[in-house]
């Protein structure tokens, strides 16, 4: 390879994979675990609020996006924070143009289309993978969008630090006729086997015809 | 000039229009269409600037398509009224409005809809609607024959009868009537 070529900006490294995408990966699987459940009559979403110090008030980190939507996300707070915007901002639009709620669908394409053209430039893709939960016309929904501008759709996911045990926990205990309350058990259940520590986490949830609510469940 | 009505139904909605186009005193043409469907559960009659109805409804055709694509079903009848309705206010913002008066009418989940918008960008939702110059005399016949129970067949008649007395004293409506009614077929599964 020539000197050229080897300083030119990293796109791709030499397996292919775009390098700075792999990084912002890296940095999300560093953040606070977080999972999403989704069972045909509700869905929740639950993070880990890492423990500061006592004088510390501990960060938001479940989001009312609008009546019906809220997300939540792993990796870095202030990126989170702007995609949440993102997201706030594009249901408001939609209610402008169309005088209706946005579908859950059409918010997570939007997501995954903002974040990819941060993969396409000389820029910083943002670290944060995101999970969205709603109810719209097609149900109660949930999504996964990631740095690279991947989105998922389905019935359990989990990001952040220790999200491959915890994604195997809840593999093994998901079970799509589960009421709410065994669900933010499970949630936080997933989130305490795969830290290996009780964790503080912060509970959303939707259910059909309801406003998107939360709940924080402090050390039980 | 021209008249147009629109009327929810039991069973749907009826769109009627005459069919001449002014230019001043002159007659410009005879057999202008004035309803256009949008999809088969859409349409809307135009009243007004006919270039610049064909433009916003062209708009209104390709990002209700783009929108059904990207979010899997399709926008309802409220949501489409109400992106032709923001089309035809950014023209007012901008000092060129557009120059029209529509009716926008259809089948969605949520049943029959009749909608009312102008370049002001305002929407109404109405039983019965009627616009253009033949309107007042239209509506003198929707006033006195509509009923809320009337099916897509009566509808058509009234509809026709409302704009064939509009034709007969207003001298922007004439040359014969167009009727287009859409069933509201998604009822008819569920009864």
């Amino acid at each position: 390879m020539s000197e050229s070529q080897n300083s030119r900006f990293p796109f791709y490294g030499p397996q292919g994979r775009l390098v700075l995408v792999d990084s912002a990966l890296e940095a999300v699987s560093r953040g606070a675990t977080t999972i999403g459940i989704k069972t045909p009559n509700f869905a929740m979403i639950a993070s880990q609020i890492k423990p500061t110090h006592p004088l510390m008030e501990p960060s938001e980190k479940i989001f009312p996006i609008d009546f019906h939507i809220g997300a939540t996300g792993a990796g870095y707070i202030g990126d989170i924070l702007q995609l949440i915007d993102t997201l706030r901002l594009e249901s408001q639009k939609h209610r402008l143009t169309y005088e209706t709620p946005i579908d859950v669908d059409s918010l997570a394409k939007h997501l995954s289309s903002f974040l990819h053209n941060f993969t396409s430039y000389a820029v910083r893709p943002q670290a944060a993978s995101m999970i969205i939960v709603g109810e719209d016309q097609t149900g109660v929904q949930l999504y996964q969008v990631d740095p690279s501008g991947t989105f998922f759709r389905g019935s359990g996911f989990a990001i952040g630090q220790a999200s491959d045990a915890a994604l195997e926990v809840l593999t093994r205990e998901y079970n799509k006729d589960m009421q709410l309350d065994q669900a933010i058990e499970l949630g936080r259940k997933v989130i305490e086997k795969a830290l290996g520590e009780k964790p503080i986490v912060e509970t959303g949830i939707i259910e059909p015809g309801k406003a998107f609510r939360k709940i924080r469940t402090e050390n039980a | 000039m021209t008249t147009i009505v629109g009327i929810k139904t039991k069973d749907g909605v009826v769109l009627g229009s005459d069919r001449r186009a002014s230019k001043g005193f002159f007659i410009g043409s005879k057999i202008v269409q004035k309803i256009a469907k949008i999809d088969d559960t859409l349409a809307v009659a135009i009243a007004g600037q006919l270039s610049d109805a064909e433009y916003i409804i062209k708009l209104a055709k390709a990002e209700r398509r783009l929108m059904e694509l990207r979010r899997g079903f399709p926008l309802t009848i409220k949501e489409a009224t109400r992106l032709i309705a923001n089309i035809a206010y950014s023209g007012l913002r901008n000092y060129q409005p557009y120059y029209v008066e529509l009716l926008v009418a259809g089948v969605d989940r949520e049943g029959a809809h009749v909608f009312a918008a102008d370049m002001s960008g305002a929407i109404t939702e109405e039983d019965f609607a009627s616009s253009g110059s033949g309107s007042p005399i239209a509506y003198g016949v929707l006033e006195s024959l509509y009923n809320k129970e009337v099916t897509n067949s009566q509808a058509s008649e009234i509809a026709s009868r409302a704009v064939s007395a509009a034709m007969e004293r207003d001298p922007g409506s004439g040359n014969g009537i167009n009727i287009l009614a859409i069933p509201n077929l998604q009822k008819e599964v569920v009864a």
